[in-house]
């Protein structure tokens, strides 16, 4: 995708945009799709149609920071988790419902990352990944070990389902559509902030912080904001998680799930929001489309990243290549842990 | 007392070797002012003190009676000091138009809640409008209006420079920083390159230009300072800085 095509929607730049695909995307997920799950009448579609919905989010999410921002995250798993125990949590304990508890996830993710990121934002790049790493473990350790609030590995029931300002949206079709409405309105929000001036100047970072730095780009800041951002829009998946299953425990949010999320960012490609959204699909209606082979359809997934990084550079629709983000990354470590680096020299700060 | 640019006593150290030792300089309003001096001998370090990129070992930087040692890069920069750099540093996976609006966009920020919600008030709307009329506009001032949708990476060598200073001139800048814009490029393109410094120049920007293309130099600056080892050791106009004892043994060695 032309990053130009799509940039600043207000001004002229791109007035004639087509409405054409966006009225059949919303045509398909508020009107063909339902229909089809409401004809076939079975539970595991529309199980599948939600999940896959919810990761659509999880991915798009993971688009602003990583793709757009360029900032490698391995721990976005934990902020989908701190949304979904947010929202169980709220229900089981205080018996809160879905109007209030769904914002707040997204709120109490939000509050997490931007603490978190508070110290770990000066960090240069590859040793940010890895202190994203440890930060998606803490978070994982911390639902599963702190017992007493959590209740650990046993996980939490969470037993009230979608509803709003409590007229109950449980039924089967109910819930897919509010999963699909919060889903599209996240994607829009997250359209809005990388398709705009203000996500070229986070692109610009993912490029070359220093030369952002020097045409006024407050880099730190930018970087705390998209950080934080993504985190919101992961708790909001992780709220819409936990009242759909009506169970939550801390395997739902681990290492691997981070991982899955990635995939899917690399796979669609890099920079590229359609990208996000269609390797989320790829990578849950794929595994879901090939159960016949058992345990072997995850080895799909690792197929299917591996391919991609191999055959297709730039992902499926991307703007930069995932090796050259990496690669640039490690280089920026090394250049700025030399001696002619003033601060802080060897630990990677900048 | 009135110089936009003052310099005072700046010196920086990168362990044993002294980069920039005690150099005293100002910039006034309107100048169109040259660097020069032999391979090392501190003037791209300069360049970085100035904007922020290298933190000062003594001494202080005053932009329009501010002073500027100890900000940030981007602190500098919405205060009016735009640069370009020595090795090209375009935005290679974004387009033309994408890597000029960082520039006007890093002078008048549009944040998150601007994008979010910008297209619905006036003031989104014209913040939005205004950081595409500025960007437009630098396209136009550099002639690349033409290849906007292209990506900056697909650019040949020649137009990634005017790119670069494009990004920079949508910063609506009070001063332009050039470090050696004419480095690569070959003598049609410098000629070109030296009508347009001085078209700049003529719109009223005050420009400091560090070159090694003497020629470039000598025949569009009012007036040039000349470092060595770190040291400044001339400044003056053109005609004096040619005959310059100091100037001569700097770059042509001592007569023994």
């Amino acid at each position: 995708m032309n990053a130009f095509e799509t940039a600043a929607p207000a001004d002229g730049l791109s007035r004639r945009r087509g409405l054409l695909v966006p009225a059949l995307i919303l045509l398909l997920v508020f009107a063909a799709l339902p229909a089809l799950l409401a004809g076939f009448d079975k539970g595991y579609f529309y199980q599948i149609a939600n999940l896959a919905l919810i990761f659509v989010l999880l991915s798009a999410s993971m688009h602003l920071v990583t793709g757009v921002a360029g900032l490698l995250h391995l721990g976005h798993a934990a902020f989908y988790g701190v949304g979904a125990y947010t929202a169980a949590l709220l229900t089981s304990k205080l018996g809160l419902g879905f109007t209030v508890t769904l914002p707040l996830s997204g709120l109490v993710a939000a509050l997490v990352a931007f603490l978190v990121a508070l110290p770990t934002m000066r960090l240069v790049s590859i040793y940010f990944a890895v202190a994203t790493l440890a930060i998606g473990q803490m978070l994982y350790l911390v639902m599963l070990n702190w017992v007493d609030f959590t209740k650990g590995p046993n996980g939490v029931i969470v037993s009230k389902g979608f509803e709003l300002f409590g007229v109950s949206l449980s039924g089967r079709l109910a819930a897919y559509y509010t999963v699909a409405t919060v889903v599209t309105l996240s994607v829009i929000a997250i359209g809005r902030l990388s398709h705009s001036y203000y996500g070229n100047a986070l692109r610009s970072i993912r490029e070359d912080d220093q030369c952002a730095d020097a045409m006024g780009v407050s880099t730190v800041r930018l970087k705390m904001e998209a950080f934080t951002l993504s985190a919101f829009f992961a708790g909001v998946a992780g709220g819409l998680w936990a009242h759909m299953t009506g169970y939550i425990s801390p395997g739902d949010f681990k290492f691997s799930e981070s991982i899955l999320i990635l995939a899917m960012v690399v796979v669609g490609g890099l920079g590229s929001l359609p990208g996000a959204v269609i390797g989320a699909l790829l990578l849950i209606l794929l595994p879901e489309g090939l159960r016949a082979l058992g345990d072997f359809r995850n080895i799909m997934v690792g197929l299917v990243m591996f391919l991609s990084i191999l055959l297709l550079p730039k992902g499926l629709l991307g703007e930069v290549s995932a090796l050259r983000l990496v690669r640039q990354q490690l280089g920026a470590a090394w250049r700025t842990t030399g001696p002619a680096n003033g601060k802080g020299e060897g630990i990677g700060w900048r | 007392m009135t110089h936009l640019l003052e310099i005072r006593n700046v010196s920086r150290r990168f362990g044993g070797v002294q980069a920039v030792g005690d150099v005293t300089a100002h910039v006034n309003e309107g100048e169109l002012v040259g660097l020069i001096g032999p391979n090392g001998a501190g003037k791209t370090t300069l360049f970085n003190l100035i904007s922020g990129f290298t933190p000062l070992s003594g001494g202080t930087v005053a932009f329009a009676g501010r002073t500027i040692s100890g900000m940030t890069p981007n602190q500098v920069a919405r205060l009016g000091i735009s640069r370009t750099f020595q090795n090209l540093r375009v935005f290679p996976n974004m387009s033309v138009f994408d890597n000029v609006s960082v520039g006007a966009v890093g002078a008048l920020p549009q944040g998150a809640f601007g994008a979010l919600f910008g297209g619905l008030h006036r003031r989104g709307r014209d913040r939005s409008a205004e950081i595409s009329r500025r960007t437009w506009e630098a396209l136009e001032a550099v002639g690349l209006t033409h290849v906007a949708a292209e990506l900056a990476a697909n650019l040949p060598y020649g137009q990634r420079k005017y790119l670069e200073i494009a990004r920079a001139l949508a910063m609506r800048p009070r001063f332009l920083i050039l470090d050696e814009p004419a480095a690569g490029l070959n003598d049609t393109e410098t000629r070109d390159l030296a009508a347009f410094i001085k078209r700049l120049h003529g719109q009223g920007l005050t420009i400091m230009l560090v070159e090694h293309d003497m020629t470039l130099v000598m025949g569009i600056c009012q007036r040039i300072l000349v470092l060595a080892s770190g040291r400044k050791i001339a400044d003056g106009t053109p005609d004096a800085i040619r005959t310059d004892a100091a100037v001569l043994e700097a770059y042509l060695g001592v007569d023994e």
